[in-house]
């Protein structure tokens, strides 16, 4: 037995100076290496794989401590065998969960896959290895995503009263004890009866300003929808705000008209009659052309039908903000253009639509303006254009949408990488403009 | 569903139902699992499945409140269909039924509350279940659990280690079963499994002769036999099956006690449905 807990320990001191030599080159603090369980996060931070890291802490909390109970409980007890399952179960799992760190790890350091072998028969060992030896440097280090970023604009844009003014300073969240910033530094005016296109990547933090500016996920931001203030007059506003999700979440075995019934009942206000209730319901499935299969199951309806259900439940408020996230997913051309032809005229009827889609090109003539938001290379939603679409051409010297995307996306999904400069371009440009 | 459960149990463990001590204790501790399984069956996937819809409309101004009281109510009726098709397929199949009320003058309603509030609490516990998982097979990977924890430790019918007794409290199957065996009177029926055993054992032959079969013989001949189950059920009644309005009072009020606490805690795990990753 004490054989046994002896080349553990030799095992996690081996570990240990890997690890503190490794994470001085991946700029994590050395000192966590000699910590159990804070140790596997940091790992995983090296690995550039954050999630998998609080899978692994906890897991190997429950090894940890199982294993430690274990010693102090004679053999013979009845408690012992739940403990040993708990101490087996979470180690088999840890292994799972570390080949896939270790697997990233190898990919940070670009180093040959087979490495995953040494990884999982002499983990000690191969940790002093790459600890010690120089060659081992990794293309990622952790204290690249801390600090500041691309330059700020850092100042406000006057309230306009006739549309939506957003003066966003940061969105932040706290995840696993760190504060993250997911956006930062935005700055616009969209005046009412716009139709606005919200591109970038995958990751730049879309949803994420849209959750922001509708209120539903409150940021360090001053956002007014003409003289009201989305933040302090929620209340007041939620049904001034209409959000169209991704997916068409609607229950299939409802009619059409039970779907914008139940819409209603949810989304006017609770004092609203029931005739005049009904009535808006009747007026939003003619104005979508949804009569014809008002009695028709939702499940039963076509792919573009059944988005514009989705839309017409959020419609039915009147909202003089409307937010649509990929509405022309899963749609053809055909149907995808008339749907936003379809929000052409509900921008022209005097109200703000944003819009996210992944195929702009084909609909890019029937929007006013663009906004462009990338991730930078702290990882943060960063503005790097708002203006109009032909301005936007101009900006990034490209002549279709996705070549902006192109240029702005990075380098590792096939992008040239230079979103911050742009960000830098714009904050100029802005400057220029704000004085 | 319910209709076929409840007709195969009372086909096998049905017969020596509210007859002898050992009958009622297995008949009733397999009415407790039908009723958990209809519980568990009518609601363990209805939240999970349609998370997306209730998210978005919580986002639009959805009180959870309300749309658990909605679930409660449609699994109540629910509920109480499953509970009336039970103890029907039962009459039809003619299992016997207690005979004696506690609580509301007529037995067969007894029977009927306490059938509905297990059925009704498990009901419930698949919905705070369904409520924390994110998808249908996680709940369907949870349920067989619950499952098993609800018939392992129903307290009466498995012999448990003393430091789990106090798990039992936890489980709707004991206090359904409790309840059933009071309203049954299972203190007042014989026991047939000593006899039955010691029976087994009659041709066993000592010095050439069978003397147990010759005591088994002149038992018989004097009826004595129903006089001995009695004195045997005497030796083994167990107080908290008494025939008692306390004790089916207590059960019940267990029930309603777990089924609120899922319900609140099902309203508190969907409040926190806008944190939900995308």
């Amino acid at each position: 037995m004490w054989e046994q807990v002896g080349l553990n320990v030799v095992s996690y001191v081996l570990a240990s100076i890997g690890c503190w030599n490794l994470f001085k080159k991946c700029g994590v603090k050395s000192f966590w290496a000699v910590i159990p369980v804070a140790r596997e996060y940091h790992i995983s931070l090296c690995a550039d794989k954050e999630e998998d890291g609080r899978t692994l802490t906890l897991l190997s909390f429950i090894y940890y401590a199982s294993w430690l109970v274990g010693r102090f409980i004679n053999s013979s007890n009845r408690l012992s065998v739940i403990i040993f399952i708990f101490c087996f179960s979470s180690a088999l799992a840890m292994v799972i969960v570390k080949i896939r760190v270790y697997w990233e790890l190898i990919k940070v350091f670009k180093r040959n896959k087979k490495w995953i072998i040494m990884f999982f028969l002499f983990e000690g060992i191969t940790l002093m290895i790459w600890g010690l030896v120089k060659g081992f440097v990794p293309s990622f280090r952790v204290d690249d995503l801390e600090g500041d970023g691309a330059k700020i604009l850092g100042q406000d844009v006057s309230d306009d009263i006739n549309g939506l003014t957003i003066n966003l300073k940061s969105r932040t969240s706290w995840d696993f004890f760190k504060k993250k910033t997911l956006l930062k530094d935005i700055h616009m005016n969209i005046p009412k009866g716009h139709m606005v296109l919200l591109l970038g990547g995958s990751g730049a933090g879309k949803t994420t300003f849209l959750n922001a500016i509708t209120g539903y996920e409150k940021a360090d931001a001053k956002i007014t929808l003409g003289e009201l203030d989305i933040y302090d007059d929620y209340e007041k506003i939620i049904y001034d705000v209409g959000f169209v999700p991704q997916q068409d979440l609607i229950r299939g075995n409802d009619t059409v008209w039970l779907t914008l019934a139940d819409a209603a009942t949810l989304r006017l206000p609770s004092d609203t009659p029931i005739k005049e209730r009904f009535a808006r319901v009747d007026s939003v499935l003619e104005q979508f052309g949804l009569t014809v299969v008002r009695n028709n199951l939702v499940d039963k309806l076509s792919g573009g039908q059944r988005k514009r259900v989705s839309i017409a439940m959020e419609y039915i408020s009147d909202p003089t903000l409307f937010i649509l996230d990929e509405p022309d997913s899963g749609l053809d051309g055909v149907v995808a253009r008339s749907l936003f032809e379809k929000l052409r005229d509900i921008a022209n009827d005097g109200k703000i639509v944003i819009v996210i889609t992944h195929t702009p090109d084909r609909v890019a003539d029937l929007f006013d303006d663009v906004i462009v938001l990338i991730k930078d290379s702290k990882r943060t939603g960063r503005i790097a254009f708002y203006g109009t679409v032909e301005e936007s051409y101009k900006f990034f010297e490209k002549d279709s949408m996705e070549g902006i995307l192109r240029v702005i996306n990075p380098i590792n999904v096939g992008g040239d990488g230079r979103g911050e400069e742009f960000v830098e371009k714009y904050a100029d440009l802005m400057k220029g403009n704000v004085g | 569903m319910a209709a076929v459960i409840a007709g195969l149990v009372a086909f096998c463990v049905g017969q020596n139902l509210f007859k002898t001590m050992e009958g009622t204790l297995m008949g009733t501790f397999a009415i407790s699992c039908i009723c958990v399984w209809n519980g568990f069956f009518n609601s363990i996937q209805v939240i999970c499945r349609e998370r997306a819809i209730v998210k978005r409309d919580h986002r639009s101004g959805l009180h959870i409140t309300s749309y658990i009281l909605a679930h409660m109510i449609y699994q109540a009726v629910l509920c109480i269909a499953q509970s009336a098709i039970t103890i029907f397929v039962f009459m039809s199949m003619r299992i016997t039924m207690p005979s004696k009320s506690l609580i509301t003058g007529f037995p067969l309603v007894d029977f009927m509350i306490t059938i509905f509030l297990v059925t009704y609490c498990a009901d419930m516990l698949a919905l705070l279940i369904s409520s924390c998982a994110k998808t249908t097979t996680t709940a369907m990977t949870i349920m067989p659990f619950m499952l098993i924890v609800q018939l392992l430790f129903s307290g009466n019918f498995f012999t448990l280690p003393d430091m789990a007794k106090p798990l039992t409290n936890l489980t709707a199957t004991k206090w359904g079963l409790t309840a059933l065996c009071a309203q049954g009177d299972y203190n007042s029926l014989p026991m047939v499994s000593v006899w039955n055993n010691a029976l087994k054992m009659q041709n066993v032959e000592i010095n050439g002769e069978k003397p147990l079969q010759d005591a088994f013989v002149y038992l018989e001949k004097n009826d004595y036999r129903d006089e001995i189950l009695k004195k045997t059920a005497e030796q083994n009644q167990n107080p908290e099956f008494a025939f008692d309005d306390d004790v089916v009072y207590k059960c019940w009020a267990w029930l309603i006690g777990w089924t609120v606490f899922y319900i609140l805690a099902a309203v508190i795990v969907l409040e926190f449905i806008d944190k939900d990753k995308r």
